[in-house]
């Protein structure tokens, strides 16, 4: 199952730091330092996150040359969006029963009572 | 990240889709057992624009989810989702739902909706202090939703 999967993400999105880093990753591909730039933090720790990052499958490396560029790893992202649309997926397929019944249980009122004849 | 984009036809007229979207929401919207304290007894959305969104606990409690944007009968519904990490309304999050409904016959409606602005429940609400226990809660919500939506 995904579920484990999804935690790992979202255990390391629990950290300030990896957030930002996270976010700013979602603008696009960028080198470590780019990634470290202006962060108040030292490089091998932003290493560190970006490891962890890494492990949690939310972003992923290529090497281009001697630089190592990152980016959002969209197959694991893609775990947490998974459960909103299997949600939704659920619950519009109640919702379709429940306006179905609904209608059905209208029509039976109209069918019973075609229309009020005056007195 | 891509908002969520689902459709469903329904052999219903606009207004009662409209109606059991909205008005009857506690009869399809799945109830979990990990929301709050106690389990759910009622999921309300009030009508009209500015109104509530909530669900309603056995201890009595009342939980909010977020608030009706756009209100217009019978067509179209855009919801506001606000959970943050504890479980409580932040109005700094914003994630917006939203459902069109279009009629296609007297008894056939195509209900569409996408729901978007998902990065502010992927980690892009700054402000989440503890999104390790938070997310815990969504996650736990979201897979009682899913078995209990199974079980039915």
């Amino acid at each position: 199952m995904a579920i484990p999967k999804a935690d790992h993400a979202l255990n390391a999105l629990g950290d300030p730091t990896r957030r930002t880093i996270f976010e700013r990753l979602a603008g696009g591909p960028l080198s470590v330092v780019h990634i470290a730039d202006g962060l108040d933090v030292s490089r091998p720790a932003v290493s560190q996150h970006l490891k962890v990052l890494r492990e949690a499958r939310l972003i992923n490396m290529t090497r281009e040359g001697t630089r190592s560029i990152y980016r959002i790893d969209e197959e694991g992202v893609q775990v947490l969006r998974d459960y909103l649309d299997s949600f939704w997926s659920r619950s519009l397929k109640r919702f379709k029963q429940v306006a179905e019944q609904a209608e059905r249980n209208k029509s039976t009122i109209h069918a019973t009572h075609p229309k009020r004849s005056p007195r | 990240m891509q908002p969520i984009r689902k459709e469903v036809l329904v052999e219903a007229s606009q207004e009662t889709a409209f109606q059991v979207f909205t008005e009857r929401m506690d009869l399809w919207w799945p109830k979990s057992h990990h929301v709050g304290k106690t389990p759910v007894v009622e999921s309300v959305l009030e009508p009209g624009s500015k109104g509530r969104w909530f669900t309603r606990h056995e201890d009595g409690s009342e939980v909010n989810v977020g608030y009706v944007l756009v209100w217009e009968p019978f067509g179209r519904l855009v919801l506001v989702w606000q959970i943050d990490g504890n479980f409580h309304c932040n109005p700094r999050i914003h994630s917006e739902v939203e459902v069109i409904f279009s009629s296609e016959g007297p008894q056939m409606t195509r209900v569409k909706l996408e729901h978007r602005d998902l990065e502010q429940l992927m980690g892009g609400a700054k402000v989440i202090e503890d999104m390790d226990l938070g997310w815990g809660y969504i996650l736990d919500l979201y897979v009682g939703v899913t078995n209990k939506t199974e079980a039915i």
